[in-house]
């Protein structure tokens, strides 16, 4: 992960139109941003759409950022954003599709691309959304409890709470599945 | 299990999570190149929440000086000193909660039901301490006129609050709304206690108070009505 300061730079020069520094903030945040999506159960075409979305969400409101402020905190309340609007819409679109009656052999997903998720999204498919996103944001993405608690618009002791809830669940699946101690056994 | 070792767990799986292709990097930074041009950030965070309280406070003394200054003239020094303050801590906590909300990852201080709530209570407390008129004289009747008048006063401070924050972009619409409503009713309720001479503690406590809930509930549902609409339209 890069620094703060340095991406504080590179926002700042993106805010004065510097296409240089536009590209490296894509190529810098992406690959987290993208494992953001993934985590939330995101397969990896509707993750790659999503990071598409959230990019030129971004763009548009690239002027809300204020250097001085932390920036991931920033990037990650957008792309919370976009997951949020983008399971709304999976849900409208969902709800239509069970109303027209269409049948499910024509609507179901082509293996290895809709329902191909990795195994991080399997580790956590059993959190709730809102524990799943704290666990994601704060052990996967490694952001402080501060900067989650920015990007979910929530408090401290909230975040504190949701992470330490889904460690619970985490804990009694992982031990109902016997893995062993301190080595990954597979979790299909 | 402890909790190392999950995190060991969590690692490798992030380890083994795909990487992002270049071709979808360069798509991005495609796509964003056109329309690339310096923009000029928000303002600082102090200046806006300074903007939404002085908003609030001109549109209040302009609304109370045309209807007639009777009720801060009624007032004696403490009962002033007790409403007045309370009122520009409270205009000052909403304001700055909702200049942090038109910015993605501000710090919040106070989820928006929690806000309109405390609100309520701070202002009741202080209108049980300060009024000692019991009686209940034309309730209904003058209710609905300070209500009316305090949501009147309201709706200009939530247009001119949007009009300064437009530049900004709310990540939750709802809550936006919510707290520009409770807002709005705040300067609405600051307009009702220069201007209202009626001290009856039951119309101060239901009908004055009442514009901020009534404020805050219709600035959420303004916020969410167009997603409502947009998944009407949906396919």
């Amino acid at each position: 992960m890069a620094p703060d300061g340095n991406l504080e730079i590179l926002m700042a020069a993106y805010q004065g139109g510097d296409f240089g520094a536009a590209t490296m903030l894509i190529e810098q945040l992406s690959p987290q941003l993208h494992r953001f999506f993934v985590g939330q159960l995101a397969s990896r075409r509707d993750a790659d759409d999503l990071l598409q979305e959230t990019w030129l969400l971004i763009h548009k409101v690239r002027h809300t950022y204020r250097v001085g402020e932390p920036v991931m905190p920033w990037f990650y309340g957008i792309a919370r954003h976009v997951r949020v609007n983008h399971y709304r819409k999976a849900s409208r679109v969902a709800l239509h599709e069970e109303q027209v009656e269409t049948p499910s052999e024509l609507a179901a997903p082509t293996p290895g691309t809709q329902g191909a998720t990795n195994e991080l999204a399997e580790l956590l498919a059993p959190l709730p959304e809102s524990q799943r996103e704290v666990i994601v944001l704060l052990k996967v993405e490694g952001m402080s409890l501060e900067e989650v608690a920015r990007a979910t618009s929530s408090s401290v002791g909230s975040v504190k709470q949701k992470a330490h809830r889904g460690y619970e669940r985490l804990r009694e699946r992982l031990a109902a599945m016997g893995l062993p101690r301190g080595r990954r056994g597979g979790l299909s | 299990m402890k909790e190392r070792e999950i995190d060991e767990l969590l690692a490798q799986a992030t380890k083994d999570s795909a990487t992002v292709s270049p071709a979808l990097l360069e798509r991005i930074a495609g796509s964003i190149k056109p329309s690339l041009r310096p923009v000029r950030p928000m303002l600082p965070g102090w200046l806006l929440t300074g903007g939404l309280i002085l908003i609030a406070i001109a549109v209040a003394l302009a609304g109370a000086a045309r209807a007639g200054l009777s009720g801060i003239e009624r007032l004696t020094v403490f009962e002033r000193a007790l409403i007045f303050p309370a009122l520009g801590v409270l205009l000052w906590a909403s304001a700055a909660e909702f200049a942090a909300s038109m910015v993605p990852g501000s710090k919040r201080r106070f989820h928006p039901g929690l806000l309109m709530a405390l609100v309520c209570l701070v202002l009741m407390s202080v209108f049980v301490v300060v009024f000692r008129d019991y009686h209940t004289t034309h309730f209904v009747s003058a209710g609905i006129t300070c209500l009316v008048a305090g949501i009147a006063h309201a709706i200009p401070v939530a247009l001119l609050s949007w009009l300064l924050l437009r530049r900004g972009f709310a990540v939750n619409p709802v809550t936006a709304g919510a707290v520009a409503g409770t807002l709005a009713g705040l300067a609405g309720i600051t307009m009702l206690e220069l201007h209202c001479p009626n001290f009856q503690v039951l119309h101060v406590l239901i009908w004055h108070t009442a514009v901020i809930p009534i404020g805050a509930a219709a600035g959420a549902f303004i916020a969410w009505a167009p997603q409502m609409r947009a998944g009407f339209r949906a396919p």
